[in-house]
């Protein structure tokens, strides 16, 4: 929480000024709330979704949402924690319709295994991307963004214990990949 | 000796404790091996969290904008055929109590035809779909302003028709003219734009 207050400062200084005009429907200050945001939306959409495209339109949901709800986003929490779950959703939501995970995950197995084999060290980027749908979002969710096990299940429309499962499983083919030393 | 799995070691990041990680850590806090694989663990995370922020290749900003102004004129629309006939019973209640003073229902008529006008426009412009053509940035800029003072009207409209009881129809009626005005005003300058660009 601290974190996305922070965020808010030093991303968009003025934030009470401009929320206040955005609510009134001044396209302008919308248009700042973007400008402020759009980069850690991007962001965390292209780590989440396979393709830019996809990141893309992820960011185009997600501030079509910001304009339509602003009025529904209560001062006590941080703007960009609201911004940001509302990114998250969106991005879950692309990978569902996208159905991406059923074929993936057997993607990710077969890779996985063949993979295992070889001496090939993957860099990070690389390493990240191979994970399934379902894994990466989960790691980068729960790592990167601090969300709880809790919260990337009720986002997911899972269970916590999935949601720790995905996270321990990404861990473990990310070690594997990333040619870290095994221990007995 | 046993070494606590990577499912373990993930889960006593977390705060709190669950079943079994008092022993865990119990055996972590004795385990050279363990704490190095807790500290790999550490540091995939912390590479995670400094991977390079990627940025979009391109503005969507002008599509998403021009997405919930479309949204919001649908919106309006609506609005004003819901008002419109909130209007016209009000005027026919007027007139069935019978004694009606004759400014009041004069009002009344008044108001039914701005709305009318107003919703002529509306549909005018949905049927010009300006969110569909190619504008200029000019063009934009200014019809985006004249959007959002229709935008801000239609709130103080909606409150006003809330509290009703203390408005009068004269209250209404200006409003209701200031918005076909503004309406006049898009509707010119997405025509005047359209008759330069020889559209
Ligand atoms: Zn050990």
């Amino acid at each position: 929480m601290t974190r996305t207050l922070l965020m808010d400062s030093s991303l968009l200084a003025n934030a009470e000024t401009v929320v206040s005009r955005a609510r009134t429907g001044d396209t302008e200050a919308l248009g700042e709330l973007f400008r402020a945001f759009e980069v850690p939306v991007y962001n965390l959409a292209r780590r989440i979704c396979r393709t830019t495209e996809d990141a893309e339109d992820v960011l185009q949901e997600t501030f079509f949402e910001v304009c339509r709800s602003i009025n529904r986003y209560r001062e006590e929490g941080s703007l960009w924690g609201w911004i940001r779950t509302i990114a998250a959703s969106k991005a879950l939501m692309r990978l569902r319709r996208n159905k991406y995970r059923d074929a993936d995950e057997l993607h990710d197995e077969v890779v996985g295994n063949r993979k295992e084999d070889t001496h090939l060290r993957m860099d990070l980027e690389a390493a990240l991307e191979r994970l399934s749908e379902t894994s990466r979002a989960v790691v980068w969710l729960h790592d990167v963004e601090g969300y709880t096990h809790e919260e990337i299940a009720n986002m997911m429309g899972k269970t916590p214990s999935f949601s720790k499962s995905q996270l321990s499983r990404a861990h473990a083919r990310l070690r594997t990949w990333l040619g870290e030393e095994m221990i007995p | 000796m046993n070494h606590l799995t990577l499912d373990v070691l993930v889960g006593l990041r977390e705060p709190g404790t669950e079943p079994g990680q008092a022993a865990a850590r119990q055996h972590l806090d004795s385990c050279t091996h363990c704490q190095a694989e807790l500290e790999r663990l550490h540091q995939r995370v912390a590479r995670l969290k400094s991977l390079p922020t990627l940025r979009p290749a391109r503005d969507r900003w002008p599509e998403t904008r021009a997405r919930f102004q479309a949204e919001r004129r649908r919106r309006r629309t609506r609005l004003a055929g819901f008002t419109g006939l909130a209007a016209a019973a009000s005027v026919a209640a007027f007139l069935a109590v019978g004694n009606v003073p004759r400014p009041v229902e004069m009002t009344g008529d008044q108001l039914s035809q701005v709305m009318e006008r107003s919703q002529v426009l509306e549909s005018a412009l949905n049927e010009y779909n300006p969110e569909g053509r190619v504008i200029d940035g000019r063009t934009a800029r200014i019809a985006g302003e004249i959007e959002d003072r229709i935008a801000r009207l239609d709130r103080e409209l909606e409150m006003t028709e809330l509290l009703r009881q203390q408005a009068t129809d004269q209250d209404l009626l200006k409003l209701w003219r200031e918005r076909v005005g503004l309406l006049d005003a898009l509707v010119d300058v997405h025509v005047t734009r359209a008759s330069n660009a020889g559209l």
